[in-house]
């Protein structure tokens, strides 16, 4: 690539070149600098292709430049934006392109690796030899090899995120069982499923008004941790994301899938979900746009999503490419999943046991009771209200007419005119159309004069006996009434009553085998045929453009010929098959990208760095590889295991690198950023490991695996935003035992609006787009959380209690050994020992240690 | 030659994307422990942004339409509804509901308001109003997130996490942006929409909540002495854990945290006590009367937040079913919610200027959407306006704004701009302009884009500029 500066410096004759970049700096500049490039745009290569247009300048021929044309406004948008270049300045402009020599060559800088098959490397086939071989031309020495604690410690917080107890590190076994052991570790899964978690923006709200809950988003959850813990071939587990239940039988007509297969395809459905938008072909596009999005950045670490807009900016992503990967979607959509039985047995009869016990509760529970209690109260205080208002009302309404007509006993029709008249009400309320409300209207117009003439001899008032507690329902929660009859306390009381009997019913639905997932629509024959997908210009909805079928991206396949759908050899169902085929492609041998990002990935989570470092950008735009060799070569090792994870963490954590102590100042000199790991990258745990070890030291973790999710306390002053509106839904709910608050931070209910205040603040919020790093913050809200936050000072009780012993100096020693799994210095031990303070505090030092939150 | 021209694009534009993308810890150290900078010089440094959820209606209190008064009752003419772009809740016939409250012009601006808010009308010549502001959704959800991040769906930095990540924070000892929620509950989006997004999470606004606690986990359960104590072994204990160590910037910055964390402690209660404030100016909030007084509080403590240099204050006025959301009984409701905020904001607006804190302060007055003319007939006998996603109006108040200046018009009947629509991203540039802040240079590497918080760019509306 040619920058300008270099073509100035040697060929041009500088005064003019000065003045012309003065001017498109000045003029220009803000927007379109190198780092801004609005419209993909940047002055500082001017001479490179441009955003649409190709390259911005013609050398020796501005009339053909089309930067002069948008300059002089003969192609627009006229350039600079509002505020034309004086005529002069344009001049200047154009005698420096016309004196500047053509080029000597094309530019070409096509960044072609990511799109090219990765191959083995000729003779390297282990990790530490493409190390070594940098280390050598860069003239480092490795680190030291870390000591055994440390390295067990590292592998278990890698592997299943907790420390080992002293006896497991005591007892550790050689280097190579102990991975073995810890993968075999259901732990493992319930660590590296959250990995997953984070890319899968997963969570279980809308995220939207309200932020009401999806659904059984868990059951996403469950299935991404056991697919972990039983080792799952990737490209099974991509495939079974993208198009479980979407598959045919080559031999079977009227196949029907296994549902248990619509359960993974949670991925396609746990993002930000807008119920309330009212233009449906807007939800619509918002929900394609998003999974093709999430799809291409997850699996093949290409950042599509620039061209549902235009073409990309960097890669060689066109505008339509896009709207072909979106059409595999076509036929998909959210939700239309049936339950799918829990499969294992004993959960499935402690989920139904869970249902009869909470919807009892609901029905006649003491929320129930109370509830009741209060519409008993209330109700004659609303009949008295309302009495009193009418008093010296001589004008009757419609609204009179109809109450009396719901009173028990008739006072002034025939049962037989009342039956008839709810024949009409029901008929009018069906449908709300007017045509059938008109008899309705028309009876009640009739019968008007009959009340105005009664309530001459009867008490008009007693109307008002036919109120019932759906009116006091109604008064109670009313949102656009005047003053209610109501007192706000009341309201408050009731609409409390109301939501913890909600929050009952919503408690029992989660334990019902739902499933948060996607389906294909029904299409021909028993539905209607299904629109094309159409390019949409500048990505909107209302623009509708070219219609294109699904098809692979160019870039990599090298055309632009439609895929070949596996749709259903028996015509019964053409919509099956469309994902199916996008997932096979993707999960396949010749799929250049796959398997590169996902081992990428996963050295990532073991080094703390990618080898490509943006990990969801393979792009021209991301990061060049460290190692692409290493990277290439792991890549054909994994598909020829078979797609193996588990062999791959072994590989990967059996080289000497990983092994290696996190100290290396000298390499550190030349290589500060550690891009060739000659040390071990020394990392602050993540907010569930950092909460799960806490727990884990204490003693009180609780390991029960699956199921709902879990409501850990919210800090006591946070009560006011657990609500949604003084008489809304509760955000935060209870749990069935309080031991349920103290499991795993993986099982924490996922509210977009309201995380845990510390997991937040430790960098993990509920995220809604697809996170492939997590930030690393250290902030005082941290310090605070820790300090004086309810987990540490409970958790550093129990641990103090697990320590205690007859002397302080044993003390300690025990702390150490649980906390942090070796014995104390004699520095450390006079330290601590010379503390004033409780026991406790000690525990609670420990626990807010950097030695804590830091593995070495 | 400039050294913007000889610089090496490639390994400049290198650089930088991995500066913001992998330097994350010392990121966090530097702006915890230094200071970031303005692009261009400018007079705001700190700005309290005003949010009334649910859809403030313009035509009520800002934009005076003699038309509606002209037209009470009649159907809503068709083709100044615009019909099939503006999505709503509502069924024909969209019966016309005039303004209930008298409209006069105010202050030399001669700025029209309404009755219903007569002490913010006293300052009208300091504002400057944006109208027919265009938002992405016709729906709270969405077109809060809209208003308030950039993008409709959650999951991007918010204003104020922008603002502190581009100018840093300017007092240690408190957070650098915070958000005062309103008491009836939680609002929507939650920790979202003061949320860091793809930002690092120092970002996040830091809720406040009422009372004398007003940070989480604030408070010590034991004594100060004992906290002490605890921290200064811990402090000694991870000394001797980095002396061991290579490669430990964030081990330190992390040790310096637990001091911040000491001292906000003690400078977070002191902010929140309002004890010290004199009678004159509580009830210049009006907190002497219960109506005002929640939200008089909030905007007193956004006073004093400010003053002690805390970057971006985010109050939200309205939740669950008590927002600013009249599709029915606008008459009895509005008033309610206008009559909380009008004395508190005034108050703040009289209270900077009094203190030549105005000047350094961007104050901002939005809602996530504006309402629609006619009656969307959710009740029959108590009409209510419906949503607008073209009708939004916003003011700004305060340092480099224009005082008493108008940008923008609705037509006759308030529905959409009548000429330039003007779409949320040219607010947004706006406002990180007069906080001395360029949106194409307020860039944070995500997800292979350049993020920003006006995604694909904005105008400067330069003519509410002073």
């Amino acid at each position: 690539m040619r920058s300008l500066a270099l073509l100035l410096a040697g060929l041009t004759p500088l005064l003019a070149a000065a003045d012309a970049t003065a001017i498109l700096k000045q003029y220009c500049g803000d927007c379109h600098s190198p780092r801004a490039r609005t419209s993909g745009f940047s002055i500082e290569h001017v001479l490179e292709a441009g955003a649409r247009r190709g390259p911005a300048v013609v050398p020796g021929h501005p009339e053909l430049s089309p930067l002069v044309k948008l300059l002089k406004g003969e192609l627009t948008p006229r350039m600079p934006m509002g505020r034309p270049l004086a005529a002069e300045d344009i001049a200047t402009i154009e005698a420096w392109i016309q004196k500047m020599p053509a080029p000597a060559k094309a530019v070409t800088s096509e960044y072609r690796w990511p799109f090219e098959k990765p191959k083995k490397h000729a003779t390297f086939t282990e990790i530490d030899q493409f190390l070594a071989a940098k280390w050598k031309d860069a003239g480092i020495t490795p680190a030291q090899p870390a000591d055994t604690r440390t390295l067990v410690r590292r592998v278990y917080f890698d592997l299943i995120g907790l420390p080992p107890t002293p006896e497991e590190l005591a007892n550790a076994p050689e280097y190579e069982k102990l991975i073995d052991k810890l993968l075999a570790d259901p732990r493992y899964g319930e660590r590296w499923g959250r990995h997953w978690l984070d890319l899968a923006r997963y969570g279980e709200t809308s995220g939207l008004e309200g932020d009401g809950a999806i659904g059984n988003a868990w059951r996403y959850r469950d299935w991404v941790i056991d697919a972990f813990n039983r080792n799952m071939p990737y490209d099974k587990f991509v495939i079974a994301q993208l198009a479980g239940g979407d598959e045919h039988s080559k031999t079977r007509n009227n196949y029907q899938p296994d549902p248990q297969g619509y359960v993974p395809t949670g991925f396609l459905r746990v993002a930000p979900w807008d119920r309330s938008n009212l233009v449906a072909a807007d939800v619509r596009q918002n929900y394609l746009s998003e999974v093709t999005t999430v799809t291409s950045s997850v699996f093949l670490g290409l950042t599509t999503g620039c061209a549902r807009c235009h073409d990309h900016k960097y890669d060689p992503i066109p505008q339509k490419d896009y709207y072909r990967l979106q059409a595999f979607f076509n036929t998909t959509q959210p939700g239309g999943v049936p339950d799918v039985p829990f499969r294992d047995k004993e959960f499935a009869d402690k989920a139904a046991a869970k249902v009869k016990e909470l919807e009892d509760r609901a029905a006649n529970g003491p929320e129930k009771k109370a509830l009741e209690e209060l519409e008993k109260q209330l109700l004659p205080k609303l009949i008295a209200a309302r009495a009193q208002r009418s008093s010296g009302t001589v004008e009757y309404k419609k609204a009179d007419l109809r109450l009396e007509l719901r009173l028990k006993k008739q006072r002034i029709f025939t049962e037989a005119e009342k039956q008839h008249y709810l024949e009409l009400k029901e008929a009018a309320e069906r449908t709300g159309d007017t045509d059938e409300q008109a008899p309705l209207d028309a009876l009640e117009d009739q019968w008007m004069p009959r009340l105005i003439e009664a309530y001459k001899t009867i008490d008009p008032k007693g109307r008002f006996e036919a109120l019932d507690k759906e009116d006091v329902r109604r008064e109670a929660m009313a949102e656009y009434s005047g003053k209610s009859i109501f007192t706000q306390e009341e309201k408050a009381r009731y609409g409390e009553l109301n939501s913890r009997i909600e929050e009952l019913r919503n408690r029992a639905d989660r334990w019902r085998p739902h499933v948060l997932g996607v389906t294909p629509v029904a299409g021909p024959p028993t539905g209607p045929d299904v629109a094309p997908t159409r390019i949409l210009i500048r990505g909107d909805y209302r623009q509708p453009g070219e219609a294109v079928e699904p098809g692979f991206l160019s870039a990599i396949t090298g055309s632009s010929t439609p895929a070949a759908l596996e749709t259903d050899r028996y015509r019964q169902f053409p919509t099956r098959g469309w994902r199916l085929t996008l997932a096979k492609w993707i999960a396949s041998k010749d799929n250049p990208l796959t398997a590169r990002v996902i081992v990428n990935r996963i050295w990532r989570q073991h080094f703390g760095d990618g080898i490509v470092r943006t990990t969801s950008d393979f792009g021209k735009n991301g990061d060049r590889p460290s190692h692409p060799e290493l990277l290439d070569t792991l890549a054909v090792q994994f598909m020829e295991s078979g797609w193996d994870i588990k062999a791959l963490h072994k590989r990967i954590l059996m080289s000497q690198a990983y092994r290696l102590s996190s100290d290396n100042p000298e390499a550190d000199k030349k290589d500060p950023d550690n891009r060739l790991l000659a040390r071990f990258n020394r990392r602050r745990l993540e907010a569930e490991a950092i909460r799960d070890s806490i727990l884990h030291v204490s003693g009180r973790l609780n390991s029960e695996r699956g199921g709902p999710s879990v409501f850990p306390p919210l800090p006591a002053d946070l009560a006011d935003f657990a609500r949604y509106g003084r008489s809304g839904g509760v955000m935060w709910e209870s749990n069935d035992k309080e031991e349920d608050a103290r499991r795993r931070s993986v099982y924490v209910f996922q509210r977009r609006s309201l995380p845990l205040p510390m997991m937040a603040s430790f960098d993990a919020i509920v995220f809604s787009e697809s996170c492939e790093r997590r930030t690393n913050t250290t902030t005082p809200l941290q310090a605070l959380n820790m300090m004086n936050g309810d987990l540490v000072r409970e958790e550093a009780s129990h641990l103090a209690k697990r320590a205690k012993a007859a002397s302080r100096e044993e003390e300690v020693r025990n702390v150490f050994q649980l906390a942090l799994q070796r014995e104390p210095k004699p520095a450390e031990l006079q330290l601590f020992g010379s503390f004033k303070g409780s026991l406790e505090s000690i525990c609670k030092v420990v626990l807010e240690s950097n030695e804590f939150l830091y593995v070495d | 030659m400039s050294s913007f021209m000889s610089t090496k694009p490639r390994t400049t534009r290198r650089q930088m994307l991995f500066d913001s993308y992998l330097g994350l810890g010392g990121l966090a150290l530097s702006s915890m422990l230094a200071q970031a900078k303005q692009h261009h010089a400018a007079k705001a440094k700190n700005c309290i942004f005003l949010f009334f959820e649910g859809g403030v209606s313009q035509m009520d209190l800002f934009e005076y339409k003699p038309e509606l008064i002209k037209r009470a009752g009649q159907q809503m003419p068709k083709a100044a509804r615009t019909e099939g772009e503006l999505a709503t809740f509502s069924e024909a016939p969209n019966r016309i509901i005039p303004p209930y409250w008298d409209f006069k012009q105010h202050g030399k601006s001669g700025r029209w308001m309404s009755a219903l808010v007569p002490n913010l009308a006293k300052q009208a010549d300091k504002l400057a109003f944006v109208h027919g502001i265009k938002v992405d959704n016709n729906n709270h959800g969405p077109a809060v997130y809209h208003s308030l991040t950039g993008n409709q769906f959650p999951g991007s930095a918010s204003i104020g996490a922008w603002m502190t990540y581009g100018l840093g924070t300017e007092n240690k000892d408190l957070p650098g942006f915070i958000v005062m929620g309103d008491r009836r509950g939680a609002t929507i989006g939650g920790a979202s929409v003061w949320g860091n997004g793809y930002l690092p999470a120092e970002y996040q606004g830091t809720l406040f909540r009422n009372g004398s606690t007003p940070i989480v986990d604030l408070n010590p359960h034991g004594s100060l002495e004992e906290q002490r104590a605890e921290l200064d072994l811990l402090k000694k204990f991870n000394e001797q854990h980095l002396a061991d160590r290579t490669n430990t910037l964030e081990l330190e910055a992390r040790i310096a945290a637990y001091e911040l964390a000491f001292r906000m402690q003690s400078k977070a209660p002191e902010l929140v006590d309002l004890t010290k404030e004199s009678d004159a100016t509580r009830k210049l909030y009006g907190m002497d009367d219960p109506v005002t007084e929640p939200f008089g509080r909030q905007c007193l403590l956004a006073r004093r937040m400010v003053e002690r240099g805390v970057r971006f204050v985010k109050l939200l006025h309205g939740a669950g079913g008590d927002r600013w959301d009249d599709h029915g009984n606008i008459k009895e409701r509005l008033p309610v919610h206008c009559q909380e905020v009008d004395k508190p904001v005034a108050g703040l607006l009289a209270d900077l200027e009094s203190r030549g804190l105005l000047d350094s302060t961007l104050v901002v007055w939005a809602s996530e959407m504006g309402r629609t003319p006619f009656d969307n007939n959710l009740t029959t006998d108590k009409p209510g306006r419906d949503h607008n996603q073209y009708g939004l109006c916003m003011w700004m108040a305060g340092g480099g704004v224009k005082a008493g200046a108008t940008f923008g018009e609705t037509d006759d009947f308030s529905v959409r701009a009548a000429n330039e629509e003007i779409p949320m991203r040219d607010v947004h540039a706006t406002l990180l302009h007069l906080m001395g802040l360029d949106q194409n240079r307020l860039t944070y590497l995500h997800a292979g884009r350049y993020k920003k918080l006006t995604d694909i760019g904005g105008r400067v509306i330069t003519e509410v500029l002073a």
